[in-house]
């Protein structure tokens, strides 16, 4: 080993040149300290930098066989773990942990290893970094305090610009209509009639929130366009049962076909959408509870009255039966938007009675008016809720009868029942007199209808004169029409009961016709200066009429030479039979009668014919025919 | 009488909690607005425990929270704001009472009008029905 030479590897003894000044002089850079050199090569070292190639090594050499094989496992199927990179980095951090714990725990031993002080310059403390690092700070506190600024006077705006309107305003729309109250965080509203006097066992909540509708509608709208309503800031939660509108349809049914279909809808009403506004929401709803209430209450009633015919309740149909075979048909129709397109496809049905629906809502309107309005008890200890008549029912001494009788009220379907069949009676009195009235030209019968009526009475007034003659004879005539008869008044005061059938009603004005006939030519015959010398209404001879009784008249002349004899009977034309004293005709003696002497008296009717005559009517022809018979 | 003891006890309670929220908002707004303000004086003298940056950053984040805290004390104002309206809307007996009697007076007056309205239109129909009836029943065509 001649040839080994120590060849000894160390640097250079000189200096760093710093700089070479203009005459050649060389400044030199001091040389390092130890623990300078190591605090720059230190500082050469990037922490921060993320080293893979590091990591796997370091996992690697762990000794640990589960971590190897999972390791193995993100290798051949990487995409199946996804916290694998979390792991990765854990795991690191997990060793870099370990290494300074055994440093530090190396270092404490202050055997193998001292930790020394580098000594370091203090870093140059700069105002001007720190005013500029808090000026950053600031900005962007202002900014996070401006962007909320901002955002609340966005909110603020949001009234005045958006479409939609003012919520608060909007609730205190509401709450001026309709009642609400808070409950936790909810705003909850009461539809139902509770407050006042109902006692229907559904409520009616709903629940008001804020509509959350986006503001695209706005920038839609042209300025010179229709003025398009402002949406509501309000929106309405209705129970699904309450939703759409209804109402009770009232039908007079004639024939039997279609008794209690069962499943009733009816195209009349429009149905509410969801997105109309809330008011005529509610309205809608309040008003399906309202039908609801009312139709339970009929159904019920239905089922506890008991006819002599039964009545059917039948899905949303109630059919109570008026007259031999007339039907009265209530059917509850709720119409929801889900609904309108089958609806409109139905064949329309029978006519609404709009009148009798309304009544119906009176009723119910009226008990609940009762039910919170409470007659004042007399001694004011008395008991509350006590009518009255019962009051006054000690004091006056009244027996249980009367007692009960008081008590008895009508049940709504009883009083329904009763003003339809007045509804059908005075329809039914109506078409009879029209009729017979244009069947009947000679005596003109003119009918006046009252105004003033009530649901169940209702009155009209018959005048029965001829055309011409009016201030010389009328027969007056009042109907009264009630629920299920009428009573007919007639000019002598006779008060005549008659029932629901038509016919009795036709008989009656058949026969006040031809008594009205036989009266106004009395009364002719008194202004022509003819004596009446027998009048009867009720004439017992002659033909049987087959309804009622003829009447008759018998005048004479004033001279009393000429005789005229009236037979009028309600279904029998009138027949009018003259006969005359001197008999015209030419005088043969017989063998019976001698002389012309025994012409002078009064000889054999002769009937008249009535259609050949001049006149337009019955007393204008006997008028002519009169004033012909009178000799001067 | 206990049930309006105890509701009257809630009102007073919940009006109270609403002074509450309102001044402590108001306080925590001014508080944060002076912690920040008080951040952003630039230190002197060297007596911080930790380093420069790391102080500068610390107070950065400091002034972020705080503004944060600043922004949202207002938005729980205007929250408050709004429980406040709603509390008045619905709880204003008063004025709802009012607008119920001018309902109340404005719909029986209309009631009123509609009734004598019909009853004229009633009076009227009738006198021109009866002419009608007269002249319908004495003519020819019917």
């Amino acid at each position: 080993m001649a040839l080994s030479v120590n060849v000894s590897v160390e640097a250079a003894q000189e200096y760093q040149v710093q700089e070479i000044t203009y005459d050649g002089q060389e400044i030199y850079t001091q040389p390092l300290s130890m623990s300078e050199n190591l605090t720059k090569l230190a500082h050469k070292i990037d922490f921060g930098k993320v080293d893979d190639d590091d990591s796997q090594d370091h996992l690697e050499s762990t000794p640990n066989f589960c971590g190897e094989e999972q390791k193995e496992l993100v290798t051949f199927q990487p995409s199946l773990w996804p916290w694998d990179s979390v792991r990765t980095k854990l795991r690191s951090a997990l060793t870099e942990i370990s290494v300074l714990v055994d440093v530090l725990n190396i270092a404490k031993e202050k055997r193998y290893m001292v930790l020394d002080p580098v000594s370091q310059d203090p870093p140059e403390v700069k105002n001007v970094a720190i005013l500029v690092a808090k000026k950053k700070g600031l900005v962007s506190a202002a900014a996070i305090i401006q962007k909320g600024a901002e955002r609340l006077r966005i909110s603020q705006a949001e009234g005045k610009n958006r479409s939609l309107s003012d919520f608060h305003l909007e609730l205190l729309n509401m709450r001026q209509k309709w009642r609400l109250r808070k409950q936790g965080s909810l705003i909850l509203g009461d539809l139902s009639y509770r407050s006042v006097g109902s006692r229907f066992w559904q409520n009616g909540t709903y629940e008001v929130t804020k509509s959350e509708q986006p503001n695209t509608t706005v920038t839609s709208l042209s300025p010179g366009g229709p003025q398009v309503p402002r949406p509501s800031a309000l929106k309405v939660t209705l129970p699904s049962e309450l939703e759409g509108n209804s109402y009770i349809h009232v039908v007079i049914q004639k024939d039997t076909e279609t008794i209690a279909a069962g499943d009733f809808t009816s195209p009349f009403i429009s149905p509410i959408h969801s997105d109309s506004h809330w008011m005529n929401k509610l309205e809608g709803a309040q008003n399906v509870l309202f039908c609801k209430e009312l139709f339970s209450q009929l159904a019920r009633e239905a089922v506890q009255l008991q006819p002599s015919i039964p009545n059917l309740v039948v899905g949303n149909q109630i059919t109570a039966s008026l007259f031999p075979g007339v039907q009265l048909c209530f059917s509850l129709c709720h119409l929801t938007a889900q609904d309108k397109s089958k609806a409109t496809i139905l064949p329309a049905p029978l006519e609404n009675k709009a009148v009798l629906e309304h009544s119906l809502y009176q009723l119910l309107r009226e008990h609940h008016h009762q039910n919170i309005h409470l007659p004042t008890p007399h001694p004011v200890t008395g008991t509350l809720g006590v009518s009255k008549r019962r009051q006054i029912a000690g004091p006056e001494a009244l027996d249980r009868h009367t007692l009960m009788e008081s008590c008895k009220t009508n049940t709504w379907l009883e009083q329904i029942i009763e003003q339809t069949q007045h509804t059908i009676l005075r329809l039914r009195t109506m078409y009879i007199i029209d009729t017979y009235a244009s069947e009947n030209k000679d005596p003109l019968i003119v009918a006046h209808w009252a105004s003033l009526s009530s649901p169940t009475c209702s009155s009209v007034k018959i005048n029965i004169m001829t055309h011409g003659y009016e201030t010389i004879y009328r027969t007056p005539l009042v109907i009264h029409v009630e629920r299920k008869t009428l009573k007919a008044v007639c000019r002598d005061g006779r008060v005549m009961n008659l029932s629901y059938e038509p016919q009795e009603l036709t008989y009656l004005l058949m026969s006040q016709v031809s008594q009205h006939q036989v009266n106004a030519v009395q009364c002719l015959a008194k202004v022509m200066g003819w004596k009446v010398l027998s009048s009867s209404s009720h004439v017992g001879v002659g033909p049987v009429e087959p309804i009622g009784n003829a009447s008759s008249v018998v005048m004479a002349s004033s001279t009393g030479d000429r005789v005229i004899a009236i037979r009028c009977g309600p279904q029998t034309d009138i027949q009018v039979s003259v006969s005359s004293s001197p008999q015209e005709q030419d005088f043969y003696p017989s063998t019976l009668v001698r002389d012309r002497k025994w012409q002078n008296l009064s000889g054999s009717f002769r009937e008249v014919a009535l259609e050949k005559m001049e006149g337009k009517n019955f007393l204008n022809k006997m008028e002519n025919l009169m004033a012909c018979l009178t000799t001067c | 009488m206990s049930q309006q003891k105890t509701l009257s006890q809630n009102k007073e309670a919940l009006l109270k909690s609403y002074n509450k929220r309102m001044k402590d908002d108001i306080k925590s707004m001014v508080d944060n607005f002076i912690e920040i303000i008080k951040l952003a004086r630039v230190p002197q003298d060297e007596d911080s425990q930790v380093l420069r940056p790391l102080q500068n950053n610390q107070d950065q984040y400091e002034m972020h929270v705080r503004a944060c805290n600043v922004v949202r004390a207002g938005e729980c104002l205007m929250k408050l704001i709004s429980d406040i309206k709603q509390y008045l809307v619905l709880n204003d007996f008063p004025s709802i009472n009012e607008a119920i009697s001018q309902n109340t007076r404005f719909d029986k007056n209309m009631q009123n009008e509609c009734d004598s309205r019909l009853c004229l239109l009633r009076d009227d129909v009738a006198s021109e029905l009866y002419e009608l009836e007269e002249e319908y029943y004495s003519s020819a065509y019917k």
